[in-house]
C-alpha cells in the first residue's frame, strides 16, 4: 500500500490564538527529498468535474498561482466504481486529472463546497451527493476506499452537513455532529494514515459547534479507541480544520440575522467557538468567501490560512478582470475590485487587464508585473514540428535567446470583443489573470504580516476604503453575461441595436 | 510574397513549397485552422504558436461587424489585436453574406444585403471588401466573388462566374491603388460551379490576370455536391493553374479530402470542421474519429493516439478523462481542439515529408489503409487518386470500396 505524502504545517510567525498569522505547508511524497511548499495565507484553486474551469493542462501549468487544487469527487460517482479509482500507476488521481505531483497538492472533498442546492437528507450512513445523473448516496466506507485507490494528498472527511431546507432542529444538529464524528473516525481507521481535514460541524448553533470540537478532543475507549489505534483522540488524526461558508450563510439568512454580504461578521464567532478548544498549530481552511474584503476579515479576526479562489475564478466566467492589490499602492476615489469587460467603455481600451499591474512589456507604468498569460504572454520555448517545417527549411534563424521572451499584453478591448462574440478564449485568459491577481494579493498579505505586522489594521482599513466592498461590479457583470447568453442566435445584432437605441432615448428623455 | 516550389512528387501532382509573407514563412501544403472572430475557439495565440501553426484564417464578415474596423484600425490591425505574430488570411466576406443572410441580392455594383444591425440595405462592393481587408491587415486577402451554392444550375452559375472575373479586376485596381502589394497578397477565386466549361473559361480569364494576383483559390465547392464531381473540378483547376502560384482549396477539412486535394496539386485548405467537431467531443485520429461522448470510452485509460505530439496526448490525457469532461467543461473542448489542430497539421506535415522523400504514394496508401481499412475505401478517393497514378488497392487486393462520401464516424456500437 502506497503511503500518502507527508503533510506538515508550521506557523512561522509567533502569534496569538486569533489574528493574522504566517505559515508554511510542506508536502513530501514517499521516496522524494524535495518538499512541495505552499506559504500561507494562500489560495486553493477550485475545480469542476476535475478540471480548473476553462484551463487546458498547458494553461494550468503556466499559472503558478495554482498549487493546492481541490477536487469535488461527486461528479465521478456517475460511474460505479468511480473511474479515477481504476486509474493504474503511481499518483492515480494526479495522473488521471493531469496535475504534476511535483507541482500540485490535490485534495478531494465529497461535495462541491460551493454548491448550496437543496438536497435529499443524509442518512445514518450516507451523504447525499449530486452528479449529472442525479443524487447518489455516498457511504463513509466507500469514501475511505475511494481515497485509498485515488491517493489524494489531502482528504476532507465526510461530514453530515444538512442541505435540506433550514432551519435545523436541535435534534438534527445533534445527529449532524455525532455522524460527522463517526464518519471522521471511519476515515482515520484507514490502513494508511491519510492527511485528513475535518469540517467543523454544528451549524449556526454555538453549543453544537463547541460540542463537536469537544468530541474531537475526547479520549476514546473501548472499540472506538481500538478502531483508530494508535490515535487516542480523533483530533490527533486531523491535519486541519475546515469551514464551508455556504451552509452557514444559508442558515443565517433563514434566521434573518444578517444580509448576505455582511454575514462574515456573524460567522467569525461561529468559527472561533469551534476553534477555541483546539490547537492553534493546525491549519485552518475556509471555502466560499466572496471578496478580498471578506478574506481580510477572516485573516484579521480568526487567522485563516487557506481560502478557496472560487469567487475569483467565477469572476472570470462572467467577464470580470480583477484589479486590486494589498497593501493598497495608490489612493484615490473608491474603485471596483475589477473591470466588467462586457462594458462598452472597454471597446477601444488597449491597456492591460489591470491598473494595479502591468504586462511584462508594458511601458510607462511602475506597477508590479502581472505574471499571467494575458498580461505577460510568453513566446513558447518550443514548438511542435510536423514535417519539413523546421527553421532550416523555413530559412529562419533558430531561436538564440535562452531566457523568457515576452509578447505584448492582451488588451481589454480584445477580451471585450471575445466576450461579446461568446469566444471561450476570453474566459481562459481571465481565469489565469484573476488567479494571478489573487495570488499577488496573498503575497502582499504575507509580506505585510512578516515585515510590518503593526501596520496590519491600518492597511486593512485603507483597503476597504479604496475598494468597493459591495462588489457591484460582479452584479453588473452577471447581468451582462446573461444578456450575451440570451441574445445569441440569428438577429442578435439587430436586437442589441434596438435595445441600445431604446436606452439612448431613455437617457435623453 | 515569395513562393518557391522545393519538391515535387514523382507520381502525383503534389508539391512542397515555401511561401514567405510579411509574418514569416509557411511551408505548403498546409491546413489553415479558422479563427472566425479573431480567436481559435478557446485557445490563445501563444498556444497556436506552440502547436507549430504558422497560418490561420480570420473571417472578414465577422470582424467587420465585431469588433468593427474602428477598433481594428486603432489596434493596428488584426495581428496586433489578437496577438498573432504569424501569417493570417482573410476571406472577402462574400461567402457569409450568402450563407448567413437571407436577403442578399447581387448586383453588378456589389452585394446588397440587409445590415444585421439596422436591417437597412447596405452594399458591399469589391472595392470595399478589399479596403476592409486592408484595415484588417491579413497577409493574404481574397477577392470578393459572386458565390452561388455548388448545387445551383443554369445561367446563374455562368453569370456568377463572369461577374467574379469582373470583380477580380476591380479588386486588383483597388489593391494596387492602396499600394499594399508589398505587405498584403491578393488571391483570385476560381468559380464556375460544377460545369467544366465554365471552370475553364474562368481559369483562362483569371490566369490572364496573373500579374495582379499572388495566388488562386478554388471556390464554389464543398457545398454538398457529389464527391466524384468535387475532385474532378479540383483536378481540372489545379492542373491548369500556374505552377508559380499557390493554390488554395476553400472549405476543405476532412483528412481524406485534404490528401486527395494535395495529390491533385492543392497547396492550402481551410475548414472549421476540426475545431468544431472538437467542441462536440470528437477527436480525429489516424484510425478514424473518436466520439468521446460515447460511454464505450468511459473506462478507457489509453490516450487518443500514442504517437500524437499534441499537448493532450503527450500529457497522456486518457479517453476516460476526456469522456468525463467533453461537452460539459470548456477545457474538454480545448483539449480536443489542441489535438485536432495537431492532427490536421500532422497529416499535412507527413505529406510534405513524404513528397520530399519521394514516398508520397506509399504515404497515401498507408494513411488510407489505416483510416478506412476496416470500413472500406470511399470510391471517389480511389478514383481521384487513380487519376494521378496512385492505386489505393495496390497491395490490398481485398480492400473494400464503398460508394458515396464514405466519411468515417465513431458509432456507439462496434468500431
Amino acid at each position: 500500500m502506497t503511503q500518502p505524502a507527508s503533510f506538515t504545517f508550521s506557523l512561522t510567525s509567533p502569534t496569538a490564538r486569533y489574528g493574522p498569522r504566517l505559515g508554511k505547508i510542506a508536502l513530501r511524497r514517499p521516496g522524494s527529498t524535495v518538499d512541495l511548499q505552499i506559504p500561507t495565507p494562500g489560495l486553493l484553486t477550485a475545480t469542476s468535474r476535475g478540471v480548473v474551469p476553462h484551463l487546458s493542462r498547458d494553461h494550468h501549468r503556466l499559472t503558478d498561482a495554482i498549487r493546492w487544487v481541490n477536487i469535488p469527487f461527486e461528479t465521478f460517482l456517475e460511474h460505479n466504481p468511480p473511474v479515477p479509482t481504476l486509474q493504474p500507476g503511481q499518483n492515480p488521481l494526479h495522473t488521471f486529472l493531469g496535475f504534476p505531483p511535483g507541482k500540485h497538492l490535490l485534495s478531494i472533498s465529497a461535495r462541491d463546497p460551493y454548491d448550496g442546492r437543496e438536497m435529499p437528507p443524509n442518512g445514518k450512513s450516507h451523504v447525499s451527493v449530486y452528479c449529472l445523473r442525479g443524487v447518489r448516496k455516498l457511504s463513509p466506507t466507500d469514501w475511505s476506499s475511494y481515497v485509498l485507490s485515488c491517493q489524494p494528498d489531502v482528504v476532507f472527511a465526510l461530514s453530515d452537513i444538512p442541505f435540506t431546507d433550514p432551519p435545523y432542529s436541535q435534534k438534527r444538529l445533534t445527529k449532524s455532529i455525532e455522524r460527522s464524528a463517526t464518519w471522521l473516525s471511519t476515515i482515520l481507521r484507514s490502513e494508511t494514515r491519510q492527511n485528513v481535514f475535518v469540517q467543523m460541524a454544528g451549524g449556526t448553533c454555538l453549543p453544537a459547534r463547541k460540542a463537536f470540537s469537544d468530541s474531537l478532543l475526547e479520549r476514546l475507549d473501548g472499540p472506538e479507541a481500538d478502531a483508530i489505534k494508535p490515535l487516542t483522540t480523533l483530533d490527533e488524526g486531523v491535519r486541519g480544520y475546515t469551514f464551508d461558508l455556504v451552509p452557514l450563510r444559508q442558515c443565517l439568512e433563514t434566521q434573518a440575522k444578517t444580509s448576505h454580504t455582511l454575514s462574515h461578521h456573524e460567522i467569525v464567532p461561529l468559527i472561533k467557538t469551534s476553534l477555541d478548544p483546539l490547537s492553534e498549530q493546525k491549519i485552518r481552511l475556509i471555502n466560499s468567501t466572496e471578496s478580498p474584503h471578506e478574506i481580510l476579515h477572516y485573516i484579521s479576526h480568526v487567522g485563516i490560512d487557506i481560502f478557496d479562489a472560487r469567487w475569483a475564478q467565477r469572476a472570470a466566467d462572467i467577464g470580470v478582470a480583477l484589479d486590486f492589490a494589498f497593501p493598497v499602492r495608490s489612493t484615490g476615489a473608491q474603485k471596483d475590485i475589477g473591470h466588467c469587460l462586457y462594458d462598452t467603455q472597454y471597446t477601444l481600451d488597449f491597456s492591460p487587464l489591470a491598473d494595479s499591474f502591468r504586462g511584462a512589456l508594458s511601458q510607462g507604468s511602475t506597477s508590479p508585473i502581472c505574471p499571467c498569460a494575458a498580461c505577460s504572454p510568453v513566446v513558447p520555448a518550443t514548438r511542435i514540428y510536423h514535417g519539413a517545417d523546421t527553421p532550416v527549411v523555413l530559412g529562419e534563424e533558430p531561436r538564440k535567446e535562452a531566457g523568457t521572451i515576452y509578447r505584448p499584453h492582451v488588451s481589454r478591448a480584445y477580451i471585450h470583443h471575445l466576450l461579446h462574440t461568446h469566444e471561450m478564449s476570453a474566459h481562459a485568459l481571465l481565469v489565469m489573470h484573476n488567479l494571478a491577481v489573487l495570488d499577488a494579493f496573498f503575497a502582499g498579505v504575507r509580506k505585510l504580516i512578516s515585515d510590518a505586522p503593526e501596520r496590519w489594521e491600518a492597511e486593512v482599513l485603507k483597503f476597504s476604503e479604496e475598494y468597493d466592498e459591495s462588489v457591484t461590479v460582479f452584479h453588473q457583470a452577471r447581468a451582462s453575461w446573461r444578456e450575451v447568453e440570451l441574445a445569441r442566435g440569428k438577429g442578435r445584432l439587430a436586437r442589441e441595436k434596438e435595445k441600445k437605441d431604446a436606452e439612448g432615448l431613455a437617457t435623453a428623455a | 510574397m515569395q513562393f518557391e516550389v522545393i519538391a515535387r512528387c514523382h507520381t502525383t501532382r503534389a508539391r512542397v513549397s515555401r511561401m514567405t509573407l510579411a509574418h514569416g514563412t509557411t511551408v505548403l501544403p498546409t491546413f489553415m485552422p479558422v479563427a472566425t472572430q479573431a480567436a481559435i475557439k478557446g485557445l490563445t495565440s501563444q498556444q497556436m504558436e506552440s502547436l507549430g501553426v504558422t497560418l490561420i484564417l480570420n473571417n472578414t464578415y465577422h470582424l467587420n461587424l465585431r469588433p468593427g474596423l474602428k477598433v481594428l484600425a486603432e489596434a493596428g490591425g488584426a495581428h496586433k489585436f489578437q496577438g498573432w505574430d504569424r501569417n493570417l488570411l482573410t476571406d472577402s466576406g462574400g461567402f457569409q453574406l450568402v450563407s448567413l443572410s437571407k436577403f442578399t441580392t447581387i448586383t453588378e455594383e456589389g452585394a446588397l444585403f440587409a445590415s444585421p444591425f439596422t436591417g437597412e440595405p447596405t452594399m458591399l462592393t469589391p472595392e470595399e471588401s478589399i479596403s476592409i481587408q486592408h484595415t484588417i491587415g491579413a497577409d493574404i486577402i481574397m477577392q470578393l466573388d459572386d458565390v452561388v451554392s455548388s448545387l445551383t444550375t443554369g445561367t446563374r452559375v455562368e453569370e456568377a462566374m463572369k461577374r467574379s472575373v469582373r470583380w477580380l479586376d476591380r479588386c486588383i485596381v483597388q489593391h494596387k491603388k492602396a499600394g499594399r502589394q508589398d505587405t498584403q497578397n491578393l488571391f483570385a477565386i476560381v468559380q464556375g460551379g460544377l460545369d467544366p466549361n465554365l471552370r475553364d473559361q474562368c481559369l483562362d480569364a483569371m490566369i490572364e490576370r496573373q500579374d495582379g494576383v499572388a495566388g488562386y483559390a478554388i471556390g464554389g465547392l464543398s457545398g454538398g455536391e457529389e464527391k466524384d464531381i468535387f475532385w474532378r473540378i479540383i483536378k481540372q483547376c489545379a492542373d491548369k493553374l500556374p505552377e508559380e502560384r499557390p493554390r488554395y482549396s476553400m472549405g476543405i477539412g476532412f483528412a481524406e479530402d485534404l490528401l486527395v486535394c494535395v495529390a491533385l496539386g492543392v497547396d492550402m485548405a481551410d475548414c472549421v470542421f476540426p475545431t468544431r467537431t472538437a467542441r462536440f467531443g470528437v477527436a480525429l485520429t489516424h484510425d478514424g474519429p473518436l466520439n468521446l461522448k460515447l460511454s464505450k470510452h468511459a473506462r478507457d485509460f489509453r490516450t487518443l493516439d500514442e504517437k500524437c505530439p499534441c499537448p493532450t496526448c503527450s500529457d497522456k490525457t486518457s479517453r476516460a478523462m476526456l469522456h468525463h469532461i467533453v461537452t460539459h467543461e470548456t477545457s474538454g473542448a480545448h483539449a480536443l481542439t489542441l489535438h485536432n489542430v495537431i492532427f490536421q497539421a500532422q497529416v499535412m506535415g507527413q505529406a510534405r515529408e513524404a513528397i520530399i522523400a519521394g514516398t508520397f504514394p506509399e504515404y497515401l496508401r498507408s494513411f488510407f489503409a489505416r483510416y478506412f481499412g476496416e470500413s472500406g475505401y470511399p470510391e471517389w478517393c480511389v478514383n481521384a487518386l487513380r487519376s494521378v497514378g496512385v492505386d489505393l488497392l495496390e497491395g490490398d487486393p481485398d480492400g473494400k470500396i464503398i460508394p458515396g462520401s464514405g466519411v468515417r464516424w465513431d458509432y456507439a456500437q462496434g468500431s
